[in-house]
């Protein structure tokens, strides 16, 4: 098992990662179950030669089904001839993700392609309807979608296989680009049950009122909030900016190895976007990665990415660094997807 | 046989014949039908209950004071002509009463008092009475509780001077219906409030109820008390009253069947809360009447959770311009149970303010919620501000709720709203827990308990508040 870790490492650097992304999917809509972790490794080892060799891609659905005639199929001496030695460990790694809405069965993801290593800080860009938030929803498990393809792993494990609390719990934070309004439930309530949640997984003893709330009163200085804000029901009556801290708060209070912060600057002036950047710059450790979803070259003044990707019709489609957001600044999509 | 009797004793009293009730009736439109043809409407089963009510009083000596017998003087004479209600009379539509109508009603004995329950109560900070079966047991007011001039205590306590006064209004009431009538002839006593003139209670008055007798379901013996109550507020008074019915244990087999009178002078303000936790076998029917004169503010908080049936009826008449009505109220059923409010706000004069707000949580699926929310703004109600929302939350499959808001609108000048939602918990709120690290389970419960808390928290006293919310989470 662990070689197979250490060739999947090597197989997702970022030189290999780029081209796969712009070959076209298969065209399969079928739901695929992921099942247990020895053949999920294997499916993804297929994938990451699936892009050098096309043709071994049709046939990924029938060798998911039985694990021998994958590894027969899998060709792991070019995998390891590609190892790269900077020793990076993958938080998440995204295959060719297919995912519909689940009413209307309609296709919004048709092969999302994305890997982040640690400390990393990658920003998807598109124009709107391109996917971007639906991905971000899909990450966290939202019951609105539907996955109908590929693997999504998180730290080794098979996301999918996960129910969205349990995502959260293994470190998985996303920040809802207009959260909820829950009346009748007070922030800090809120945020003791999550935080309780959290401990309880960890094995940790649990905070009672009095002693989370001094926990909190720290937490609240990096977004800038007071602590009458604790007392408020959870995003009830909040204006935008207020949601955005309180989102930022969350994930202060937490903790999370990776952030998916969906349009965080949206509806933000530029002190409160300044004060969202900062909090977050300031909770971006060796270990901690962000996945930034956005409209506005803006944000990514402040938060600082390593990789910028471009995301049109369900596909990332172009992958670089801060140059392709200037370019996208400058000449619009056009300049990208043309 | 039982019609006769009761027609016979009624027949000796003087005032019958000479001014006959106004009573609404739903079987005849005339209202000047004589006592002896009504009589030949009579149910015999409500004949043969009237009868054992009066019985069950004759026996207690304390029961002579003049508006008490006058009050049943009236229910003896429109329980003659009132049939126990049925499911094709509309304010009974969809709440059943039979489990009430097929037991063995039995009025409790009249001079039983259970030392038990005052040995086990948890003490309260305000001055507070324990009324068990109708009777107040237990009145704990020390001389600084109260201010100069207010009375809390039995009518017959009253000082004479204040006796005239407090008569004038009791027993004026002519749109109750049979529970109100049996209220009013079972009552063994009456507990009086009065607040003098310009007088400001600081701490609410607590009324603690409690049923003394329980019967048992397998012999169907279903003891009924009918504790009665009248609150007087002069103009500029005001006060807080805290109603709490408790079921002594879970499985309590009885039928509780108040009546609280209040009347509020111009200016006045009265806050009542009202907490229902009867056991889940018993019938809880309760009726609150309030007459609102000029400016007086009348606000109710309720919290009903138990009975196999509980109703709660509230008829609010508008005496004068510019009063503020607020009846919030809050219905929870997590049993195989009814739980049924009927309100009633009746505006005859300008400037009148109404807000209600009722939201009810059905969490059985033999579990039952009904509500009808009438809110009448007669002819010369002009400029009145009438608001009405109703939220449902149906937890699990089959489980029913049966709304009916109606506004009646005379007046041509005036802003009225009403609203209606029955959902499920919503999936986005649910899934916002979800993304946080929290179970589906835990989300369920936080949010079933925010439901109710946005009314518990108008809860004038945060030592009911918290009651409450205990209540509603241990419920949960």
């Amino acid at each position: 098992m662990a070689g197979v870790n250490l060739q999947l490492r090597q197989a997702y650097s970022i030189a290999q990662f780029v081209p796969t992304v712009s070959s076209p999917p298969p065209l399969h809509t079928q739901r695929v179950r992921l099942g247990t972790s020895p053949s999920r490794v294997l499916l993804c080892n297929l994938r990451a030669n699936s892009a050098a060799a096309p043709i071994l891609r049709t046939t990924r659905r029938s060798v998911t089904v039985s694990a021998s005639s994958v590894s027969s199929s899998v060709d792991s001496d070019s995998l390891v001839e590609e190892r790269d030695d900077m020793g990076r460990i993958p938080l998440l790694e995204v295959r060719d993700l297919r995912a519909v809405i689940a009413e209307s069965r309609q296709e919004i993801l048709k092969g999302v392609n994305l890997v982040i290593y640690e400390g990393e800080v990658h920003a998807v860009m598109g124009k709107n309807g391109s996917g971007k938030s639906t991905f971000s929803k899909v990450l966290v498990g939202h019951p609105d979608y539907e996955v109908t393809g590929g693997s999504i792993v998180f730290k080794g494990q098979n996301l999918l296989d996960m129910e969205p609390e349990d995502r959260s719990l293994a470190g998985l934070f996303m920040s809802f680009q207009s959260p909820v309004e829950i009346p009748g439930v007070s922030n800090m309530d809120f945020l003791n049950m999550a935080f309780n949640a959290r401990k309880r997984k960890l094995g940790q003893p649990e905070l009672d009122p009095i002693q989370f709330y001094s926990h909190l009163v720290s937490k609240l200085e990096v977004v800038n909030m007071k602590t009458d804000f604790l007392n408020r029901n959870v995003n009830e009556g909040f204006s935008g900016g207020e949601r955005k801290r309180n989102e930022i708060l969350q994930l202060a209070v937490l903790g999370a190895e990776l952030a998916i912060l969906d349009e965080i600057d949206s509806g933000l002036d530029v002190d409160a976007l300044q004060d969202v950047a900062k909090a977050v710059n300031g909770l971006l450790t060796p270990k901690n990665s962000v996945l930034m979803i956005t409209h506005y070259q803006r944000l990514l003044d402040y938060i600082k990415p390593t990789l910028i990707h471009i995301m049109e019709n369900g596909r990332i489609i172009k992958t670089g660094d801060n140059s392709l957001a200037k370019l996208l600044e400058k000449e619009g999509y056009k300049a990208i997807s043309g | 046989m039982a019609a006769a009797t009761v027609l016979g004793r009624l027949s000796l009293i003087p005032n019958l014949s000479s001014k006959p009730k106004l009573k609404s009736n739903r079987r005849t439109t005339s209202t000047s039908v004589s006592i002896r043809a009504q009589a030949s409407f009579s149910d015999p089963f409500v004949l043969q209950l009237a009868e054992s009510l009066e019985d069950s009083l004759s026996a207690s000596p304390s029961s002579s004071s003049l508006p008490l017998q006058r009050i049943r003087d009236s229910s003896a004479e429109t329980l003659l002509s009132t049939p126990w209600p049925s499911r094709k009379d509309e304010p009974f539509r969809f709440t059943d009463t039979s489990f009430i109508r097929f037991s063995q009603i039995e009025p409790v004995s009249t001079h039983q008092r259970n030392s038990e329950i005052l040995d086990n109560l948890t003490e309260t900070q305000f001055p507070n009475a324990v009324i068990i079966d109708g009777f107040v047991s237990n009145l704990t007011i020390g001389p600084s509780d109260l201010p100069d001039g207010v009375y809390f205590g039995s009518f017959s306590g009253l000082p004479d001077e204040l006796t005239n006064r407090v008569s004038e209004f009791i027993g004026n009431f002519d749109s109750g219906d049979l529970f109100w009538s049996i209220n009013g002839m079972g009552a063994p006593d009456l507990m009086v409030i009065y607040v003098p003139e310009g007088c400001k209670v600081e701490n609410p008055i607590y009324l603690r109820y409690f049923s003394g007798e329980t019967g048992d379901r397998e012999s169907k013996r279903l003891p009924v008390s009918n504790p009665r109550g009248f609150v007087l507020v002069e103009e500029g008074g005001e006060i807080g009253i805290v109603e709490e019915f408790v079921g002594k244990d879970e499985e309590g087999f009885y039928w509780t069947n108040p009546v609280l009178e209040v009347v509020v002078q111009k200016n006045g303000k009265l806050k009542h809360s009202y907490l229902q936790k009867e056991s889940m076998a018993s019938a809880h029917v309760k009726w609150t009447f309030v007459r609102q004169e000029a400016e007086s503010e009348y606000e109710l908080v309720e919290v009903s959770t138990g009975g196999k049936l509980g109703r709660h009826n509230v008829h609010v008449q508008q005496l004068g311009p510019d009063t503020l009505t607020e009846l919030t109220t809050f219905h929870m059923c997590v049993n195989e149970q009814t739980l049924d409010l009927h309100s009633r706000i009746v505006l005859d004069h300008p400037r009148g303010s109404s807000r209600q707000l009722h939201k009810c949580i059905v969490a059985h699926s033999s579990g039952q919620a009904v509500f009808d929310g009438n809110v009448r703004v007669n002819r010369f109600a002009q400029q009145t501000n009438a608001g009405q929302l109703t939220r449902s939350l149906l937890l699990k499959p089959r489980a029913t709720v049966n709304i009916k808001p109606n506004l009646q609108i005379i007046a041509d000048d005036v802003k009225c709203s009403h609203g209606a939602a029955i959902s499920d918990l919503e999936e986005d709120q649910l899934f916002y827990f979800q993304a946080r690290g929290i179970n589906l389970e835990t989300a369920r419960r936080a949010l079933i308990s925010s439901f109710g808390s946005e009314v518990i928290e108008k809860f004038p006293n945060r030592e009911i508040r918290d009651q409450a919310r205990n209540h509603v989470k241990g419920l949960l």
